[in-house]
């Protein structure tokens, strides 16, 4: 296992330099000049030609763009990914500040995720064509159907306008991650649940757990040892991949909300052409999920023995 | 039992609970009604934090600093910490300050503060004033005289911009905020809310009535309108113009400012084909003739904008403002200009084999801040004729790349002017363009600069250092895009909106919303 990890963590290194270049080259192919989009900001109007002159010199932006590659690409190795063009701001501060911040939102918002959609996946699975089934398939239909917007100021409205038990938006109370957490939590559960319910089916019609059942084990203990520790494999690979799109794109809720992760980070920096942003971003976002795919690869080996790598 | 009791029991418990928890939010809302801090919601948290630091002051002026002159309402400048002013020859504005200020912490406000703060500006590329290293000289405590690196007549109309807001020596603002303000600061939690109380020792006469204001960045404008429904906060700013009407159905007051920023289209006089037809005066002409204005305040903006002749405020005109006429709307006289013109045809009209059908750029500030105008547009210049196609860029940064290719006839633009100089959007946009500049930098001047008769008006601008002399220059050049070379159509002002609950009894809202001066704030208690 741990040549494995090795193995797998020896693989980043030019995958990073690949996607480092991919978004560097493509932030610089989209239009618009970063150097008069800061300074519009900064003065609440138009630039002059010498301003936006001396702000494209002093961002460097007069440089050629290979050059402007290496030099970042020598920077980001001794981890300094620049500075923000809107705010001056590290980069990887403004990364370090915000992920945690996004961290505990997806996190949350994938608990609530997994708590609605295991149960009610295999009990629509082990009830088909029952009451439980019906609902599952009602709640999922809405749940995928409402946009994670909708679903917010559904929330917001209920919670916060009629019975006034939370906050609308903000982030300084433990009050204040109820309402995003269990947005994304539904948005993210309603397709879970239908996985979860198709593998289970999939798994109840196969020989083993008739063997399991004829051998005269507990329909519990053949449904939950047998048929649902088998329906989560590719369960795992969806949740991981869904975290990791929560942790990179939960820009809407997070501006609804007023959260501010990293979601709202990267969308204000494409829009101000805040290229080291995006850049550091990109980087930053790209070793995250492969950390995860790791972590799921890894996770895929407890549940399953067949996966485990062999031992010498 | 036990179980039909315990619920029972549960039950009695809970809705004896909660009771109280009602009570208790009853006294806490009481409580709450009574306290003279107030809530605002404001859009987004956007200060710098490096060496250009502006926390505190811009985007949203929390009302911690302030400048050596104030933009009044009436887009006047006003003395704050500067007492008077005067021009000295050739390039050098003589500026006395007041002596009876000092900063929060108690250091007494001088020349050497408004010289510290002037070489930082300088420090960082100048501003929009152009200042040097050595443009700042202290004359005596109480004296500057400040130079700018270029021939600069509007300067004491930009030196009242927040960013020119005076620090005391030494401060950081990215580190603290300390300035001679109304308010001090209490808290400042990045992203999330600004507090600041009421300082009590404040020089000026508008001492304010309050005892602070925790201001929350909500970045959605409808989580705003909600947040204001839900009684999270008692005031939100930049309600947005179609829904606007929603305030007011929550039981809260909408109040307006002045108008102070614009919406209009530009045509593209100097564009390459196909983007060449802009360049007929009468074509120019006809799609003026053809806009109805009052349709896009009514339809658009569901009332909540004016119908707009000038493109910057007409109050920062003056007296002059009579200068620019109103455009009409006179849809006979379009179709005959463009029949006299050559373009002719039963739908769309055409000349020489070449269709008039344009394009319109919707996409500054962003594409949704026009709302439906693109649509409305089109269908009233299809009662002239001219076919309009809309383009929507995704962004500003799109947008501009597009300006500066010239690829479009029509630019649809909004902004709003938040400093006391009448000559300098209209310079900066239809001023003739260096020869060999960047066309980046120039693609304003490029696809739409009249030329020399308007040049002249904005040099008179920039070199006049009296302003009525000035605003009648700006008031004749914005005549000649508007009424004469119908280069710009303006189609609306709009003010500012904020909605507010019942707890604001007074507020005066400025039209330039980083002018806003918060001392105007009362309420209920």
């Amino acid at each position: 296992m741990g040549s494995f990890i090795l193995r797998r963590v020896m693989l980043l290194v030019p995958i990073w330099i690949g996607i480092s270049l991919l978004a560097f080259l493509l932030t610089n192919l989209t239009p618009g000049d970063p150097a008069r989009l800061a300074l519009q900001r900064e003065l609440g109007h138009q630039p002059d030609t010498a301003q936006v002159e001396e702000a494209r010199e002093r961002m460097g932006l007069n440089d050629p763009l290979p050059i402007q590659y290496l030099r970042w690409l020598g920077h980001a190795a001794t981890g300094d990914l620049g500075t923000s063009y809107r705010n001056g701001q590290p980069v990887l501060e403004a990364l370090t500040n915000r992920f945690p911040t996004t961290l505990k939102l997806a996190a949350l918002g994938l608990a609530i995720s997994v708590t609605i959609a295991l149960p009610l996946g295999a009990l629509a699975a082990v009830f088909r064509g029952r009451v439980v089934d019906h609902f599952s398939r009602i709640f999922a239909l809405v749940g995928a159907s409402m946009p994670s917007f909708w679903v917010a100021y559904l929330l917001i409205l209920a919670f916060a306008v009629n019975l006034r038990l939370l906050p609308v938006a903000g982030s300084s109370t433990w009050k204040h991650i109820v309402l995003p957490a269990v947005t994304l939590g539904i948005a993210g559960s309603a397709s879970l649940m239908r996985v979860v319910r198709s593998e289970m089916l999939e798994n109840l019609g196969q020989d083993y757990v008739r063997t399991a059942r004829a051998k005269g084990l507990a329909n519990s203990y053949v449904i939950s040892r047998h048929a649902f520790r088998n329906a989560l494999i590719p369960v795992t690979t969806i949740l991981g991949m869904r975290f990791a799109g929560m942790l990179g794109g939960t820009v809407i809720v997070e501006t609804i909300f007023a959260w501010p992760g990293i979601g709202k980070l990267i969308i204000d920096a494409i829009f101000d052409r805040d290229y080291p942003i995006i850049q550091g971003f990109v980087i930053f976002m790209g070793t995250v999920t492969l950390l995860i795919n790791l972590t799921v690869d890894i996770g895929y080996g407890l549940i399953d023995p067949r996966v485990r790598p062999a031992k010498s | 039992m036990g179980i039909t009791q315990l619920n029972r029991r549960t039950l009695v418990q809970g809705v004896a609970v909660g009771a109280v928890g009602i009570h208790a939010l009853a006294a806490t809302n009481s409580l709450a009604q009574s306290d003279t801090t107030v809530k605002i919601g404001v859009s987004e948290d956007g200060y710098r934090t490096d060496e250009r630091a502006n926390v505190g002051f811009y985007p949203l002026n929390t009302g911690i600093f302030e400048s050596l002159v104030h933009l009044g309402e009436d887009y006047q400048i006003k003395p704050l910490l500067a007492e008077s002013w005067e021009f000295v020859e050739p390039n050098t504005w003589r500026i006395t300050l007041r002596q009876d200020v000092s900063f929060h912490d108690g250091t007494a406000f001088n020349a050497e503060a408004v010289k510290y703060t002037m070489d930082r500006i300088a420090s960082n590329g100048g501003g929009s004033m152009g200042l040097g290293a050595d443009s700042c000289v202290i004359v005596d405590d109480f004296t500057v005289e400040i130079t700018s690196s270029r021939p600069n007549r509007r300067l004491m109309q930009q030196i009242g911009h927040p960013n020119n807001s005076i620090l005391p020596v030494g401060l950081n603002p990215a580190e603290s905020r300390i300035g001679t303000g109304p308010f001090k600061e209490v808290e400042y939690v990045a992203g999330d809310h600004f507090t600041v109380e009421t300082n009590a020792e404040y020089w000026g006469d508008d001492k304010p009535e309050i005892a602070g204001i925790t201001f929350n960045f909500y970045p959605d404008p409808t989580a705003r309108m909600l947040a204001l429904q839900a009684g999270d906060v008692d005031m939100i700013t930049d309600v947005s113009r179609p829904a606007a009407g929603q305030v007011e159905q929550m039981g809260a007051t909408l109040l307006r400012s002045p108008v102070g920023g614009y919406e209009a289209f530009y045509i593209q006089i100097h564009g390459e084909e196909p983007y060449h037809l802009g360049a007929d005066p009468a074509v120019r002409e006809a799609i003026s003739l053809a806009i109805d204005r009052n349709v896009i305040v009514q339809n658009a903006w569901q009332g909540n904008a004016e119908p707009g002749h000038t493109m910057i405020p007409p109050a920062i005109l003056g007296d002059s403002v009579s200068i620019v006429a109103e455009p009409t709307y006179d849809l006979e006289k379009a179709k005959s200009l463009l029949e006299e013109a050559g373009w002719t045809g039963d739908d769309i009209r055409a000349k020489d084999g070449t269709a008039l059908t344009l394009t319109i750029i919707n996409g500054y500030g962003t594409a949704a801040d026009h709302g439906t105008v693109p649509e409305i547009l089109q269908a009233q210049l299809r009662e002239a004729g001219i076919d309009l196609q809309i383009v929507q860029t995704p962004d500003t940064a799109t947008y501009e790349q597009r300006l500066s290719l010239g690829e479009g006839d029509l630019w649809l633009e909004a902004g709003s002017q938040n400093d006391g100089n009448p000559g300098f959007l209209p310079g900066l946009l239809f001023a003739s363009p260096e020869e060999g500049g960047d066309p980046e930098s120039t693609m304003y001047g490029r696809a739409f600069a009249p030329g020399a008769a308007f040049d002249e008006q904005i040099e008179i601008t920039n070199n006049a250092v009296d302003m009525a002399e000035v605003q009648e220059a700006a008031a004749l050049g914005m005549n000649l895009l508007i009424n004469e070379e119908h280069i710009v159509v303006p189609l609306c002002g709009f003010f500012r909106m904020v909605g507010a609950s019942e707890k604001i009894t007074e507020f005066s809202l400025h039209p330039s919303g980083v002018n806003q001066r918060w001392t105007s704030l009362r309420v209920k208690g």
